[in-house]
């Protein structure tokens, strides 16, 4: 044959067998140790320590768990948490379904807007959020006013201290928490496929209910099971807000360990919330995958659970009777969920904004138009030693609580996302239970672990408790940004003569460090916002901030409190301002 | 076209590499499986395949990114095999560049040098000597992310070449192009070439690139090389059907070898390459462009009788459809240069080539 052909070239030297891939993956794996050391220490060892009281240790008996079902009290109590969470979350749900949805479809202005509506609440502490509802809503509050006013009423409505101001309270609080994960699954639906069903000859309304509604359903799911269990688990609101009837199983988990000094009970109390809590995690696992929604793989949100549980010929009856009905609908222009949306934002916003309106006030009542503006307030807070103090002191805390969640934290994330490891999925769940599990049960279980050694009542052990509720949202944080790491870059690196350590230094280092600031702002965040911790960790010893503000609110409703919590949502814009500027200096 | 004069000798990197028997598993299959190749300093090497192929895993053990499993990877006659990346002294040119996004295109291209340590005078001297040399002595303090992908790829050029490393391992540099761009940075890889006159190892699924930039081409199917040639000897004797089918259209008849004559399917004799050997099934490899279709000689010899089945106009030239009376379909090329009028569907043809343009494979 013509041509030449080179012949592939083999002599005869010995082949060596070597080991199969690098040591890399292995290698990054040990990152995960220091981290889940603290967590196995401070998280489940004080859990166990739990379980362990609550069977009456040294001695095992079923007595403690009996009580609770023998004293109708505590089975009212269990049956308040029930019906209160799921008022919460049926209520969330309703008024949260039309914020995401805008937030997909909307335009523009509007989604920032409304993203603005949703983070700002969601970075404000809570306890200043429960304090703005308490002033709109109290007998003097602003709420009244207006009706008094317009004289709509006679009387000033009770609306506090009652399962009504329960309700509203919790649900302002819980809705950023039940937006995000279904706006998550919502903006990864592909909008072609709504259009398809148009062209198909579906009214918008059909297009919706078969379409659009079905294969948002994961997201659905995922935010009804993380209010619901944060309903459970909800501390501060319940008892700043409600009513002698509204007793939650975590007011009565701290009235029987911080007043009664009945730890065998209340640990039993824990127990019990901690299995009702796991239960309903199981029952969502099967219908969603929760760690798709806080980034840990890769996999396709809202794939093929939905088209599972409807079946073909249910929506195809749904949707041609939403055909019949869209004729005799009015039509409003399509404008119908941006505007419902844009009200349920400013719903959101309004008691925050209130609160900072009111921190201007030049009286010492809260009076609704302002009689007069001053900074009264803020000096009253700024110039008072025992207000300053706690600020120090929660700052002191904050920065140690930041330091070790941002470390370990950041370790952790490494060590997951690069390193390969058999029981990623038990990793990953252990990870993230801190954020899941009741914030109660956490602090009620470290208290006792941290009473072994003598650290209760100490910043450095409460900074320890906040470290360990932090990690998470720091192992997230950084998780997700690794992940948009891309590691050609590294590899890149290697190729020109860098070795591991020069390859960190100068190119994933720098590369992660804008998610390891906004991530330590978080870690900062959550433990300067913390009321529960304080409470059982500082057993009055500790004054810190919120806990000065949630004694303040218990007592008397002041001005000043509402100077302390403006300057705390200034905090928390800050926080995310910088955390966006950075995050867009990086991508461009 | 071996540019650069090699000098052999330990202390002169000449930027030869050899692969002998490397095997690399996944799970349940062969990424690569036993793959030797020679190549020789100055040298310009294609490694052509499908995704999946394993080029890139073969590539990537080149780098030291990956571990083989068993064999050994040679530079210069030393054994690299176990040496981590960055010290293997070879530049490496990634599918999306992997410009660091942190640092200027000079930052950049400085790095290599800043890891080796080099006086900063030096450093400064050679990175806008480079720049200068690709033509980007004016970006010199732009981030990659204000670059166009002709301008990102002459800095991972420049970035890779700085520290003057023997060989250049380049993985799939076009793949994220658009068609024209892709053949206009093609030639300037070429031109490139020609210039540094260094090997260059280069991953590619497009079989245009591959035979357009190299000297020698491999050709990867499932883990193994099937064949390693000049371009020319790639398409026109290819060694065995992948290979055939892969790089260009081809036609493929059955066809029987029988005393030394090449029967088709309907007992017709067929132009082929003398063959000396036992009495077999074969495949008888014809390149469209090669395929005759003569409308004016039916019924007669030396070809497959048949009828146009269909004609398409491709610009420059017209692809007709040809089914032979026994079913089989081929395709024929002929390009659009004479105003002649051309057959039409249903023409009865006989379908031949020259011997010579015709290979038998039995793989």
């Amino acid at each position: 044959m013509a041509g030449t052909m080179s012949s592939i070239a083999t002599d005869g030297r010995p082949t060596s067998s070597l080991g199969s891939s690098s040591a890399k993956p292995t290698r990054w794996a040990w990152l995960l140790l220091p981290g889940s050391i603290f967590l196995a220490v401070l998280f489940v060892v004080p859990l166990t320590g739990l379980l362990l009281l609550s069977f009456g240790m040294p001695s095992w008996t079923l007595a403690n768990f009996l009580r609770i079902g023998d004293a109708p009290v505590y089975l009212t109590v269990l049956r308040n948490t029930l019906q209160i969470s799921v008022s919460v979350t049926a209520l969330a749900f309703v008024l949260s379904y039309p914020i995401a949805y805008a937030l997909t479809t909307g335009g523009i202005a509007l989604r920032t807007f409304l993203l603005i509506a949703v983070v700002l609440p969601y970075f404000t502490s809570a306890l200043a959020r429960t304090f703005a509802w308490i002033v709109l809503l109290g007998r003097n509050g602003v709420v009244n006013q207006f009706l008094l006013e317009l004289g709509l009423v006679s009387q000033p409505v009770t609306m506090v201290y009652n399962r009504f101001g329960v309700i509203i309270g919790m649900t302002h609080i819980a809705m950023p928490m039940m937006i995000l994960p279904m706006f998550t699954v919502m903006s990864s639906i592909d909008p072609k496929l709504v259009r398809a069903a148009r062209a198909n000859g579906a009214s918008p309304l059909a297009a919706f209910l078969t379409i659009f509604l079905p294969l948002s359903l994961p997201g659905l799911i995922a935010g009804v099971l993380l209010v619901f269990i944060y309903c459970l688990g909800f501390y501060i609101t319940p008892a700043l807000m409600g009513g002698l009837s509204d007793v939650m199983i975590t007011m009565a988990i701290s009235s029987q360990i911080l007043e009664q000094l009945n730890w065998n009970f209340g640990a039993a109390l824990s127990v019990v919330l901690l299995v009702a809590v796991l239960i309903i995690l199981w029952i969502g696992s099967r219908f969603f995958p929760i760690e798709q929604l806080l980034g840990f793989s890769d996999g396709k949100l809202g794939s093929t659970v939905a088209r599972r549980q409807m079946g073909a010929k249910i929506l195809m009856r749904i949707g041609s009777a939403a055909n019949a009905l869209e004729r005799w609908l009015p039509s409003m222009g399509g404008r119908s969920v941006p505007i419902l949306a844009s009200f349920l934002a400013v719903l959101l916003l309004l008691p925050v904004l209130i609160v900072a309106y009111l921190s201007f006030s030049a009286s010492s009542y809260f009076v609704f138009p302002l009689p007069g503006y001053s900074l009264r307030n803020y000096e009253a807070f700024l110039f008072d030693t025992l207000w300053m103090r706690a600020t120090f002191t929660s700052i002191r805390v904050a920065l140690m609580a930041a330091g070790m969640a941002t470390a370990l934290g950041g370790m952790l994330a490494f060590g997951l996302s690069r390193g390969a490891m058999p029981c990623r999925g038990a990793m990953i769940a252990l990870l993230l239970s801190p954020i899941i599990m009741p914030t109660v049960i956490v602090a009620v279980a470290t208290y006792f672990l941290l009473a072994r050694f003598g650290l209760q009542g100490t910043e450095f052990g409460l900074a320890l408790g906040h470290a360990v509720h932090a990690i998470p949202y720091v192992v997230v944080i950084v998780v997700a940004n690794l992940r948009d790491l891309d590691p050609s870059y590294e590899r890149a690196a290697r190729s020109l003569g860098a070795g591991s350590w020069a390859t960190f230094r100068t190119i994933v280092a720098p590369l992660v460090m804008s998610a390891l600031i906004v991530a330590s702002f978080f870690a900062f965040l959550t433990s300067f916002d913390d009321v529960v911790y304080v409470l059982f960790l500082g057993i009055g010893k500790i004054t810190t901030l919120p806990m000065r503000m949630w004694e303040g609110i218990r007592q008397d409703i002041s001005p000043t409190i509402a100077a302390v919590a403006t300057l705390q949502m200034l905090v928390a814009t800050i926080v995310i301002l910088v955390g966006t500027l950075l995050r867009r200096q990086k991508n461009t | 076209m071996l540019m650069k004069a090699t000098v052999s000798g330990t202390d002169v990197k000449s930027g030869s590499i050899t692969l002998h028997n490397l095997q690399k598993r996944y799970a349940s299959a062969m990424a690569v499986d036993d793959v030797s190749l020679s190549v020789s300093p100055g040298e310009f090497i294609a490694l052509l395949g499908p995704s999946g192929s394993g080029k890139t895993t073969t590539l990537m053990m080149i780098a030291g990114f990956e571990m083989p499993d068993s064999g050994q990877v040679l530079l210069d006659e030393k054994d690299i095999t176990r040496l981590p990346p960055h010290r293997r002294e070879l530049g490496v040119i990634f599918q999306n560049y992997a410009l660091f996004p942190h640092m200027t295109v000079a930052e950049n291209v400085a790095y290599p040098l800043r890891m080796r340590r080099m006086p900063k005078v030096e450093i400064e001297t050679r990175v806008r000597r480079i720049l200068d040399q690709v033509h980007l002595g004016a970006f010199a303090a732009r981030y990659p992310h204000q670059m166009s992908g002709g301008q990102q790829q002459r800095v991972a050029i420049a970035r890779a070449l700085v520290f003057d490393p023997p060989v250049l391992l380049l993985d799939e540099p076009l793949g994220a192009l658009d068609k024209k761009l892709r053949e206009h940075l093609r030639n300037e890889i070429k031109t490139l070439h020609k210039e540094v006159g260094k090997t260059m190892i280069y991953v590619t699924h497009d079989q245009d690139e591959a035979l357009a930039m190299s000297d020698r081409v491999a050709v990867m199917h499932e883990g193994r090389i099937r064949q390693v040639s000049a371009p020319k000897d790639i398409y026109r004797r290819p060694a065995d059907l992948f290979v055939a089918g892969f790089v260009g259209e081809v036609n493929l008849i059955p066809v029987k070898l029988k005393s030394g004559t090449v029967q088709g399917s309907a007992g017709e004799t067929l132009s082929a390459p003398p063959w000396q050997d036992a009495d077999r099934d074969a495949t008888l490899c014809v390149r469209p462009e090669h395929l005759h279709l003569d409308t004016s000689a039916a019924g007669s010899s030396s070809g497959i009788q048949g009828r146009i089945s269909g004609v398409t106009f491709v610009g420059d030239a017209t692809i007709f459809e040809f089914r032979s009376e026994t079913g089989l379909q081929l395709l024929s090329k002929v390009l659009n240069v004479s105003a002649k009028t051309m057959p039409e569907v249903g023409d009865p043809c006989v379908a031949s080539w020259a011997a010579n343009d015709a290979t038998i494979l039995t793989v």
